[in-house]
């Protein structure tokens, strides 16, 4: 049996019907990561050791009666960005490369009381800044349906680890579409959760107004399991709300007759024709059961990109002032004062992309542009937030491509800063709208996966889950684990 | 909107390398060109809403990190305390 292809959800009925261990379900995804892993290189910081422990107490919990979570003795990789106590969490950056958390992020405090087993830490762009993990300041992640193409970004190694079959599901973070563009360019589904809905408490900030955590797997059942057990209202982290949502994805499903599709053109015309024509083409197979299409218009998209570099690297400048090499993380070694160990910790430290980043925030924020820049992005906010409102009194959800092309080749877009942005123009919007949206598999372009993504109001989550789910079942599964040559 | 380079990158404790200065400037130069694209916003109001006031926990002392764990990712320690160069002359 290859367990490393199974999903969350069969591996949780084979462990309760006694007929695998969580023991042989770890055993057996380590084995694949030995295999494939120095192609791939999802990983920062496997943790082998810590796995097969947890996964034998699951074993015990199993053999004395006990009932277990779905996401017990499940094997899940987490975004190096997200604290873990006691295991290293770098940030994929020189600045937080001996950084060992001393407390465990609320997500992973939840994950922990469901008994998952984690498998490791995985490989970033530096401080989730990067659309195709290229600026891991440690090693590039290959996408394993073609290792000449990039994974993804940010949460690059969270989507090739899942697509590998390196774990079975993963967590990423989200701040302008870093779960949904790797989950598309590596054919898994990946949910990036309603602002609010999963704590942040223990995420390294990097644009905390638009940050969320999120989950990736091979199935919708995975990625609601994921989703419901991190979610909920968390004391520690003050922007988070109290939700409603489900314990389980027991019995997620939706009728689509009567379902309302809103189709933005404005994302459209930014994608490949290749991209639109197969979404399309899933838009007639939804027609046909008895959803309606309705042509909207959100014209703010275009300024997306403007609005978010803005907020967002505003946010960045002020949040990655604490890497000042004295209370945690690298500091350099020969320096003269003060202000002299700054500048020399920051500037060995960092990457270039997250020097652009924190110039382009401080630059924004500095005295006498403050209302150029900042405010007029926020502003802009609000109007994109407006015609998300005006949209969703017309249709029941919104699809769009999750990016404009399938995976670009690695190296193609790494000396254009701006050409790499713009692979983030479909998934923008939503972070600064702090709507959920889900990215799911829905064919290929030249051998390479091509994503679709579902926006949906705030907080209706289980109706993109529920769409995403039905739609599988038609298609009879949408993810296959890559056979990685 | 022409920048300068030096002038915000020592306004965020970064020093680049002569040799790359004009690279970052031509990267940055683009980008903020890029932003600058954003349209004319009619004034509105950004003050915060009372529907998205942050729940607060209550002001209460709770368990937290013992020192030495706090201290344990600190590049330099001496007596429970972080090192830093002489701050005042």
């Amino acid at each position: 049996m290859e367990l490393f292809k199974m999903t969350g959800g069969e591996l949780h009925r084979l462990m309760k019907e006694k007929k695998v261990s969580a023991a042989e379900v770890a055993e057996d995804v380590y084995a694949r990561i030995s295999k494939v892993e120095n192609g791939i290189g999802a990983y920062i910081t496997p943790t082998p050791e810590e796995a097969i422990k947890a996964a034998e107490a699951v074993d015990k919990k199993i053999a004395s009666g006990e009932e277990i979570h779905p996401l017990a003795g499940i094997p899940i990789g987490i975004k190096d960005n997200i604290c873990t106590k006691d295991i290293k969490t770098t940030c994929a950056s020189r600045m937080l490369e001996n950084f060992v958390p001393p407390y465990d992020a609320t997500v992973i405090t939840k994950l922990k009381a469901a008994d998952f087993v984690m498998t490791g830490k995985l490989n970033m762009d530096e401080f989730a800044m990067g659309s195709s993990c290229e600026n891991s300041a440690f090693h590039i992640t290959h996408n394993p349906h073609g290792l000449d193409k990039v994974p993804g970004g940010s949460s690059g190694g969270s989507a090739a680890a899942v697509a590998a079959g390196e774990a079975v599901m993963s967590l990423g973070s989200d701040t302008g579409g870093s779960i949904r563009e790797p989950a598309a360019y590596c054919g898994i589904i990946g949910l990036k959760p309603t602002y609010g809905a999963v704590s942040r408490y223990g995420l390294v900030a990097f644009a905390s107004s638009l940050d969320q955590i999120g989950p990736m797997g091979r199935s919708v059942e995975d990625v609601a399991n994921l989703f419901y057990t991190i979610s909920g209202q968390d004391p520690y982290d003050a922007t988070t709300m109290p939700t409603r949502y489900p314990k389980t994805a027991e019995g997620l499903g939706y009728d689509f007759s009567g379902l309302r599709i809103g189709m933005p053109r404005e994302f459209y015309k930014h994608a490949d024709v290749a991209v639109g024509a197969s979404i399309w083409q899933v838009i007639r197979t939804l027609e046909a059961r008895g959803a309606k299409v309705v042509d909207i218009s959100l014209p703010s998209t275009d300024y997306g990109l403007s609005a978010y570099y803005i907020i967002s690297s505003a946010e960045a400048s002020s949040n990655l002032s604490r890497f000042d090499g004295v209370k945690y993380g690298f500091r350099a070694e020969n320096y003269n004062d003060l202000n002299d160990m700054y500048e020399k910790t920051r500037s060995e430290g960092f990457g270039d992309e997250v020097k652009r980043r924190i110039m382009l925030g401080t630059f924004v924020l500095s005295s006498g542009y403050y209302d150029a820049y900042y405010k007029k992005a926020k502003l802009f906010q609000q109007k994109v937030r407006a015609e998300y409102d005006e949209a969703f009194k017309m249709c029941d959800v919104i699809v769009t491509p999750t990016a404009p092309t399938a995976a670009f080749k690695i190296g193609e877009n790494v000396h254009d800063p701006l050409k790499m942005y713009a692979s983030d123009v479909c998934t923008i919007t939503v972070n600064i709208a702090g709507l959920p949206a889900l990215s799911l598999p829905i064919g290929m372009d030249h051998e390479m996966p091509v994503g679709m993504q579902l926006i949906g109001p705030h907080f209706s989550e289980e109706k993109l889950l529920g769409i995403a789910k039905e739609f599988e079942t038609m298609r009879g599964g949408l993810c296959q684990v890559a056979s990685v040559v | 909107m022409e920048i300068d380079i030096k002038k915000i990158a020592k306004l965020s404790r970064l020093a680049i390398e002569p040799e790359r200065e004009e690279k970052f400037q031509k990267d940055m130069q683009n980008i903020i060109d890029m932003v600058e694209q954003l349209p004319e916003m009619e004034a509105g109001d950004l003050s915060p809403k009372v529907e998205d006031a942050m729940a607060l926990r209550e002001d209460v002392v709770e368990p937290s990190l013992p020192r030495e764990e706090v201290l344990k990712n600190a590049p330099q320690v001496a007596a429970g305390c972080v090192v830093v160069p002489k701050t005042v002359g």
